[in-house]
């Protein structure tokens, strides 16, 4: 009985620990990440929408970002897109959006490349033409 | 294949778990033959020492089967930076969608049956006579042959899995307006329905939680019962699946829209005490029953209410520390 009771006092204090240190790691793995999913941010392919009370929610691509747009628009202030080319951010009206067969974010399979530039647009869609076209802006507030 | 640590112990723990398992079950249904039959006593005495020395081997394979199951888990976990796409094991999953598939349900069968099975050999030995090795025997045998299904099923996965593959991982599949555990629950309670599964969760937790200590405070508690509260924990793990990728995955997870289990384990790797607590627990009821059924025979029906009881105040470590 004695030893049955041992064996209960370990397993408490292993979940205790657990727990303890679980919530810990916890803070320390989700910052810096896509708010949709979790994925580790590049961010030249990154998102940024700006809320209405100031916080940022970022995002590592166009389709985490596009899926909770629907969802934050009430509470969207301003988005902001990463310019592939120059790598600078800009606020999402001022982008053009394409879509081509080369994949930014493998693990969503994100196709939308953004540019501040029309020419730089076009460059890209003749670059890959036949596989590439205009996207509809998926930000429009 | 990727070649790492974990898919090299993958592989070895798989060829030779198999290769134990053909061995066991053809030598357990051999001795379950010859166990009732008329025999002198010496060949009486060299029957039981073939089958201790057979269960000896299988009871150190089947611990090891049951290790495996984590092991799974973490050697997948291990692939996700040499696969293109995956993000997390749901990634991993979807280079050999079916085969993987199929491991992953077939895995908490064979661990539930070795659990059964090891109850069972535990309350067996316990006895003078041994009233329960022929239908300990002819279960390790059919045991022994999901043992060896999964073993096969381990080394074709991890054989399989090519690196650099380019997969879509879990936010194209598990978030997606139309996925079924949002449509089939929003269908019965409607759009509320993530406030309907928590609080569905926590009645059915709180029920069954209930139905145990009734069963505890009864003397003998009688097998119909014990089968309905089985019955019962299968329904309320399918909950507990609806509800968490649903309901508390996304909450745990800091991410509203975020619905994968896989996500979950690795952001908040505490959840995985969470799981393993859910399914010992869940697992226990089952093995309460089962072994209610097996186990009622000579001297072991004596010793069952006890063992019964251990099982149900949730100790299944108590059984393995005598193995």
């Amino acid at each position: 009985m004695a030893s049955n009771k041992r064996w209960i006092a370990l397993f408490v204090i292993f979940v205790i620990i657990s727990l303890g240190s679980g919530c810990q790691g916890e803070r320390k793995s989700i910052e810096g990440r896509c708010d949709y999913d979790g994925a580790k941010i590049e961010p030249l392919y990154a998102v940024y929408f700006t809320l209405q009370d100031g916080t940022e929610k970022n995002f590592c691509s166009i389709a985490c970002a596009s899926m909770s747009f629907s969802a934050l628009k009430k509470q969207i202030k301003e988005v902001r897109v990463v310019d592939e080319p120059s790598g600078n951010k800009i606020n999402a009206s001022d982008a053009f959006f394409v879509e081509s067969e080369i994949v930014t974010v493998p693990h969503v399979k994100n196709r939308i490349h953004v540019f501040a530039k029309k020419e730089e647009a076009l460059k890209h869609i003749q670059k890959f033409i036949g596989n590439c076209n205009w996207v509809e802006h998926p930000f429009l507030l | 294949m990727i070649l790492n640590a974990l898919s090299i112990t993958m592989i070895f723990i798989g060829a030779l778990s198999a290769l134990l398992a053909i061995w066991g079950g053809i030598s357990s249904l051999i001795l379950y033959r010859k166990w009732k039959r008329p025999a002198t006593p010496e060949e009486k005495t060299s029957l039981e020492d073939r089958s201790y020395l057979i269960l000896l081997i299988m009871v150190i394979v089947l611990v090891v089967r049951l290790i495996n199951w984590p092991l799974f888990y973490v050697t997948l976990q291990s692939f996700i930076s040499d696969i293109e796409g995956a993000m997390c094991i749901f990634g991993v999953t979807q280079v050999k969608v079916d085969l993987t598939r199929f491991s992953e349900i077939l895995k908490p069968i064979t661990f539930f049956f070795i659990g059964a099975w090891l109850i069972l050999h535990v309350l067996d030995r316990a006895t003078k006579t041994s009233p329960l090795m022929r239908r300990k025997l002819f279960l390790l045998s059919i045991i022994s042959l999901l043992v060896l299904i999964d073993s096969l099923g381990d080394i074709f996965l991890i054989l399989g899995i090519a690196p650099e593959s380019l997969v879509s991982c879990c936010t194209t599949i598990t978030d997606i307006l139309n996925r079924p555990t949002r449509t089939t629950p929003e269908s019965i309670f409607g759009p509320q329905y993530a406030r309907f599964l928590q609080s569905i969760f926590l009645i059915t937790h709180l029920a069954l939680i209930g139905f145990v200590g009734l069963i505890l405070r009864s003397k003998k508690p009688r097998r119909a019962i014990l089968g309905f509260l089985c019955l019962f924990s299968i329904v309320n793990a399918a909950l507990f699946l609806l509800s968490q990728i649903e309901v508390f995955a996304p909450r745990m997870m800091h991410l509203p829209f975020h619905h994968c289990l896989y996500c979950l384990w690795q952001y908040v790797p505490d959840s995985i005490v969470m799981y393993l607590l859910f399914i010992l627990g869940t697992f226990s009821v089952g093995w309460g029953f089962t072994t209610e059924l097996f186990g009622r025979q000579g001297e072991a029906a004596d010793l069952l209410p006890g063992c019964l009881r251990k099982i149900y105040i949730g100790l299944p470590f108590s059984f393995c520390r005598r193995l």
